[in-house]
């Protein structure tokens, strides 16, 4: 029995469970967008607290959850940000660490940068704990108009990740009681990989044997159309997610363009 | 006219199975019901419509150059209830995969032969085209579920049809209530047991209407609630609503009194067509995949297999009408018979080995969980001792995984709850503890690390750095044991499963480990492969005084192989000691969600019905006929 994956749909109640599927695509594009766009750290800083915020109340994931979900990036991102801060160049000195100067713009600068990607990641965590990679599919035939075939090919694909996660513990596990021992490096990770290959592979192609009998036994494929049966639409709260968030985007590029934004920047890089 | 099913007129859930052996489930317990599989037709009203007819079909597969079906004949009516058996490799599943047209369409080869299947010929007709005909359901419930959610996964043949939503809904419910699931519709398959998760399968096939259910060994998987679950459902569908069932399934003990029709076959052929008290009233030699001879004794069900000792020792014939198919009927058959003395020898548990009495392995205290709020193992307290064959019971989910994980270091385990020889196994790297204790995993090929039958024996002793003569040597000798000598050259992955299943324990004994785990060693193996396992397992012990510790469900294989039972409920030690006393213990059993072997069931109604007789509980059909010898001049009551 093996831990389950953080980074993997949960069935669920809260109102991003709730939300369809393209809903919460496009809001996952838009917060992406807008973490990209966002070059000053206090606009990061908020849109880093409105993602928490819904990973929190509107998608209802424990901080424990978060922690144990991203902490390696946000060990990542706490490097990155050190890293960032100790290099870039300024003007106006923060403070001193070990005689070095600190600039108020480069920690700005690399605040923003490290909050950025966590961001990201955070996201992408709620769409994925939150949306039934099924109910992605059929959205991507019923409003997308994707043929189901393909639809169903992508939907299968995440269906099996987490299974082949445990294949691959099971047979990790199963070569470390015959002395295998892990090994660090390229060279290692190269081997590890050529020994787990053949065992998963043949049991990945028994599955996908037994999972192709599975579907045409059950006339998958046999018309060019299928039924949906609840097939998620997207609904008032969808549609008010949707709307800001493209109003958000747009908002936000347009005065990027603009020069808006440059304006409201405190520590611009001289 | 095909049969329709009414959920209306259903009795949702009345009898449905539960997770729990409770009395009132008579399939959960080994069934005291009479058996009436010979009586009269199970579907008078029915017409004699033939659902399947096959005419000398002979079948190969693209690539191989001998037929895996050879010139079958088989013709099934609608209403019957059948059973195939026979060993690995004698084209079983290939028949199966006949039936809906997964071959040939599926998985290509040529066709021979005549084969309609509801009206329609197979050569001529896809697999999807046999959608509303046939609904297959296979061994694995994880590989042939596609969804995520109870409903759609029930829904999903129908929205392939592209029937009304409406129509959908409706069957979907009609299904699951076939199935005794009706209020499982929102929830997730990842969180069904492996019963719930099968009879969703069947329900995804029913919710189609088929004439036909195909099933490919579906309990193989399950725990015995789980499997009584399945049965249950399979038994109810057949009796109540007349689907005809074609199956192939090794757990005979439970289903014998269930079917109507058992199909044997051997090397691609048919042997035996015919009745249940028929099949199991003779045995027969069939071929195993690897050309060893198998006798079909090893499938019948224990309370023939005891019907035939008994009918030795009393000197009768064993006429087919007196087979016994269920408990109760042996007993009865019990009470018809007069023994005559001195019949056998006594079965394999009577001489118990002498063991050391230091443990080689303690646990004292231990507790683990993934998570600290719901520990899976809890304040277990255990010995092992050289020299013994150790079962370990328990339903799935009980901890008996964990548990041996913990055992061979793949979880790590806590400072000082396990001691393996006066080491704290907490402080020994996994090449130390793999020295001592080995652990054969249920699906071999995990195991395997290189392209060569001898390589890989070779491999754990290379990676410890023995010299090349010890290892040559070692592999020798252990080749010899496992009777692999003739494949030292072959890839691991070109082996029969049974080969291979021998290759993983033989990387296992070349380092002559103290203890050995074998993790579910009958699951995906006939009856004869795994006694084939067992025997390796007791030359072990006898060579080397290696402990045995098996995790697994099958009771027969306990009472017939183990000196020690330990039952785990929901992480902690509920039952150490001798198989026949866990058997004894009827409310241990429902709680931890086991069964007694059938011959035990016999024994004790035996002794319950005649007190004064002085028979008690025994574990081997041979036992008990001696057990009524010594006992014959005793008074009955």
């Amino acid at each position: 029995m093996t831990r389950s994956n953080v980074f993997q749909f949960r069935s669920g109640r809260s109102v991003f469970h709730r939300l369809d599927p393209l809903s919460k695509l496009a809001w996952l594009i838009g917060v992406s967008l807008l973490a990209f766009g966002a070059y000053i750290a206090w606009i990061q800083i908020i849109i880093s607290f409105v993602v928490v915020a819904t990973a929190l109340f509107l998608a209802r994931l424990s901080p424990l959850e978060i922690v144990r979900g991203t902490w390696l990036f946000m060990i990542a991102c706490t490097s990155f940000f050190v890293i960032q801060s100790v290099t870039l160049p300024g003007t106006t000195v923060a403070f001193h660490v070990l005689s070095k100067p600190i600039y108020v713009e480069s920690t700005d600068y690399a605040l923003a940068s490290a909050l950025r990607i966590y961001t990201i990641i955070l996201s992408s965590m709620i769409f994925v704990r939150t949306t039934d990679p099924r109910d992605l599919a059929i959205a991507l035939v019923t409003q997308m108009h994707v043929p189901y075939r393909v639809a169903y090919a992508f939907f299968i694909a995440l269906r099996i990740v987490p299974t082949i996660e445990d294949e691959i513990q099971i047979i990790r596990a199963a070569q470390a009681v015959r002395g295998v021992a892990r090994k660090r490096g390229l060279a290692g990770r190269i081997g590890e990989t050529k020994r787990y290959a053949m065992p998963l592979l043949v049991g990945s192609l028994r599955r996908a044997s037994m999972m192709v009998m599975s579907m045409e036994g059950r006339a998958f494929g046999a018309y060019p159309q299928r039924t949906f049966v609840d097939a998620p639409r997207m609904g008032p709260l969808g549609v008010v997610v949707f709307v800001t968030t493209v109003a958000a985007v747009v908002f936000w590029y347009t005065a990027l363009a603009l020069g808006y934004v440059h304006a409201i920047y405190v520590f611009a890089p001289a | 006219m095909r049969p329709v099913f009414h959920a209306g007129a259903f009795p949702a859930n009345e009898d449905a199975p539960t997770r729990t052996l409770v009395p009132i489930q008579p399939t959960l317990k080994n069934d005291m019901r009479r058996a009436d599989a010979d009586a009269e037709p199970r579907h008078a009203s029915l017409d004699a419509e033939i659902v399947v007819d096959l005419s000398r079909v002979t079948y190969t597969y693209d690539g191989e150059a001998a037929p895996v079906l050879r010139n079958i004949s088989l013709t099934v009516n609608r209403g019957d209830f059948v059973l195939i058996l026979g060993p690995s490799g004698c084209g079983k599943s290939t028949l199966l995969h006949l039936l809906n047209g997964s071959v040939p369409h599926i998985l290509n080869g040529t066709l021979e032969g005549a084969a309609v299947i509801c009206g329609k010929a197979v050569n001529d007709t896809t697999v999807a085209e046999f959608a509303t005909d046939v609904g297959m359901v296979f061994q694995d419930p994880d590989a042939q579920i596609i969804n995520t959610r109870v409903r759609d996964e029930v829904c999903f043949g129908l929205e392939n049809l592209c029937r009304p939503a409406d129509e959908i809904l409706d069957r979907q419910k009609e299904a699951l209530d076939y199935v005794g699931l009706p209020a499982f519709g929102d929830r997730s398959i990842f969180e069904l047991s492996g019963g719930q998760k099968q009879r969703v399968s069947i329900a995804a096939v029913l919710a189609a209407r088929p004439r036909l259910l195909v099933l490919d060994e579906p309990t193989a998987n399950l725990d015995p609630a789980g499997m009584a679950e399945v049965f249950a459902v399979l038994s109810r569908l057949n009796r109540e609503y007349g689907t005809t069932i074609v199956m192939v399934e090794h757990r005979v003990d439970e289903l014998a009194d269930k079917v109507s029709r058992v199909v044997m076959m051997d090397q691609g052929t048919i042997i035996f067509d015919g009745s249940p008290r028929e099949a199991f009233s003779a045995r027969r030699v069939v071929h195993s995949e690897e050309a060893g001879v198998v006798p079909t004794a090893s499938w019948f069900p224990q309370v023939a297999e005891f019907a035939m000792d008994l009918a030795a020792a009393s000197l009768q014939e064993l006429l087919p009408d007196r087979v016994p198919l269920c408990v109760e009927e042996a007993v009865d058959l019990c009470s018809a018979w007069t023994v005559a003395a001195g019949a056998f020898a006594a079965g394999i548990n009577a001489s118990p080995t002498a063991r050391s009495k230091r443990p080689l392995l303690s646990i004292h205290s231990l507790s683990f969980g993934y998570d600290r709020s719901a520990p899976i193992l809890k304040k277990v307290n255990l010995k092992l001792r050289s020299n013994e064959i150790v079962a370990l019971l328990g339903q799935n989910g009980s901890g008996k995984t964990t548990l041996a994980r913990l055992l061979v270091g793949i979880n790590a385990a806590p400072a000082g709850a396990i001691d393996l020889d006066g080491e704290d196994l907490s402080k020994l790297g996994a090449r130390e503890i793999a020295a001592h204790i080995g652990y054969v995993f249920q699906n071999p090929d995990h195991q395997f690390v290189t392209d060569q039958v001898d390589e890989e024996i070779a491999y754990g002793l290379k990676v410890r750095d023995y010299s090349a003569d010890e290892i040559a040597r070692r592999v020798d000798g252990v080749l010899e044991i496992v009777d692999l000598g003739r494949y030292r050259h072959r890839s691991p992955f070109s082996l029969s499963l049974g080969e291979r299943r021998r290759l993983s324990v033989a990387t296992m004994l070349v380092l002559e480990p103290q203890l050995l785990v074998l993790d579910e060693p009958t699951i995906g193996q006939d009856y004869e492969r795994a006694q084939q396992l067992m025997g390796l397992m007791e030359r072990l012990r006898q060579r080397y005084g290696t402990t045995i510790l098996m995790i697994t469900h099958d009771v027969r294989l306990v009472a017939q192989w183990a000196d020690r039972a330990l039952a785990l409920r929901s992480g902690e030690i509920a039952f150490d000691g001798p198989p026949v006393e866990l058997f004894d213990d009827a409310d241990l059993l429902q709680s931890a969600g086991l069964l007694a072997p059938p011959i035990h069931e016999v024994s004790r109604l035996l002794a319950a019905r005649s007190p004064g007789r002085g028979i008690r509980p025994v574990l081997s059909s041979r036992e008990l006929v001696n057990a009524l010898i010594a006992t014959s001049g005793n008074p009955t009551k």
